[in-house]
């Protein structure tokens, strides 16, 4: 099943057998990329939406000297560039991080979910402002956090997105990034998160390494990263071991 | 969550710069964090310091 972790414990989200089945027989064909591969470039017309079945991808902005800002992360069950739906074009360009598979969605197909099925649409809607929630969380992080906040908030972030998406146990996940991934997603230099990564071993935080995340304490690396779940609507946050409560 | 008033003051604190294999990292005040070569970080602490003595003297003018 292709919908399996589209909005998988999402509050209020969640895709009903009818609406999952809807997805899938939306879907008209699935491709494998190579990693570091260009699926969509900004300005390029867009017929086609993308949901992410296996892998890691993401959204980029580059600078005037070509070096690259990336604004957004998707793992297995986004649905990618939603957006696109109703932009019909993208404002930055989408590639692959590692191999991915992703399953294509027509546009069309979307306009006529919308007719038949506007419960749908509205978690479709739900998926595209979920994007935004963590784009507000991506600005807090650059705008407010030192160094270590924000490896440790990023970590954080998505050690609760992967959980949702069945693919963390709360505490270990795989992350096939590397150090300048993650220096490109933090507004960081590689030697900068080099020294931050080993920070957060020496302060038994949290390790990462041969692409394996391992939060060492959850409640911790939570308080280092101001990190506080709520944003991504997960359904049963309180599971995480990470969870922060508002104060 | 502080009075409104109170994101639009200057920073207080010091950032902390530290060297480590050979380059400077600048963390804080914050969310600065910069990894910079020493002659850039000198440059960058000797353009600071001018600008902070400029800034006292322009305190010092208006305080009169």
């Amino acid at each position: 099943m292709f919908t399996e972790r589209f909005l998988r414990d999402k509050r209020g989200a969640t895709l009903d057998p009818n609406e999952r089945g809807r997805i899938e027989a939306a879907i008209t064909e699935v491709k494998t990329f190579g990693p570091r591969k260009i699926v969509a470039r900004a300005g390029e017309p867009l017929t086609n939406s993308t949901l992410l079945l296996e892998g890691i991808m993401s959204r980029y902005l580059d600078d005037r000297n070509g070096l690259r800002q990336l604004v957004a992360i998707h793992f297995p069950g986004d649905f990618l560039d939603l957006h696109a739906f109703p932009l019909k074009v993208l404002d930055h360009d989408v590639a692959t991080l590692t191999t991915a598979t992703v399953a294509t969605v027509p546009h069309a197909e979307i306009d006529a979910i919308a007719d038949e099925m506007p419960q749908l649409v509205r978690k479709l809607w739900f998926a595209t402002l979920l994007d935004a929630a963590i784009h507000r969380a991506w600005l807090f992080r650059l705008g407010r956090l030192d160094a270590t906040g924000r490896v440790a908030h990023f970590l954080c972030e998505t050690n609760a997105r992967l959980f949702s998406a069945g693919l963390s146990d709360g505490r270990r996940f795989a992350l096939a990034l590397t150090q300048a991934d993650l220096a490109e997603i933090c507004g960081l230099t590689t030697v900068h998160v080099n020294r931050v990564m080993r920070q957060l071993r020496e302060e038994q935080l949290c390790l990462f390494r041969s692409s394996l995340v391992e939060i060492l304490d959850p409640a911790g690396l939570a308080a280092r990263a101001q990190f506080n779940p709520a944003y991504l609507y997960i359904d049963d946050d309180s599971q995480l071991p990470s969870v922060q409560r508002p104060i | 969550m502080r009075d409104a008033t109170d994101q639009l003051q200057p920073e207080t604190q010091p950032g902390v710069a530290t060297a480590e294999g050979g380059l400077v990292f600048l963390d804080g005040p914050d969310g600065v964090a910069a990894t910079m070569t020493p002659e850039a970080a000198a440059g960058t602490g000797q353009s600071l310091m001018e600008a902070a003595a400029t800034a006292e003297r322009q305190q010092a003018a208006a305080d009169v």
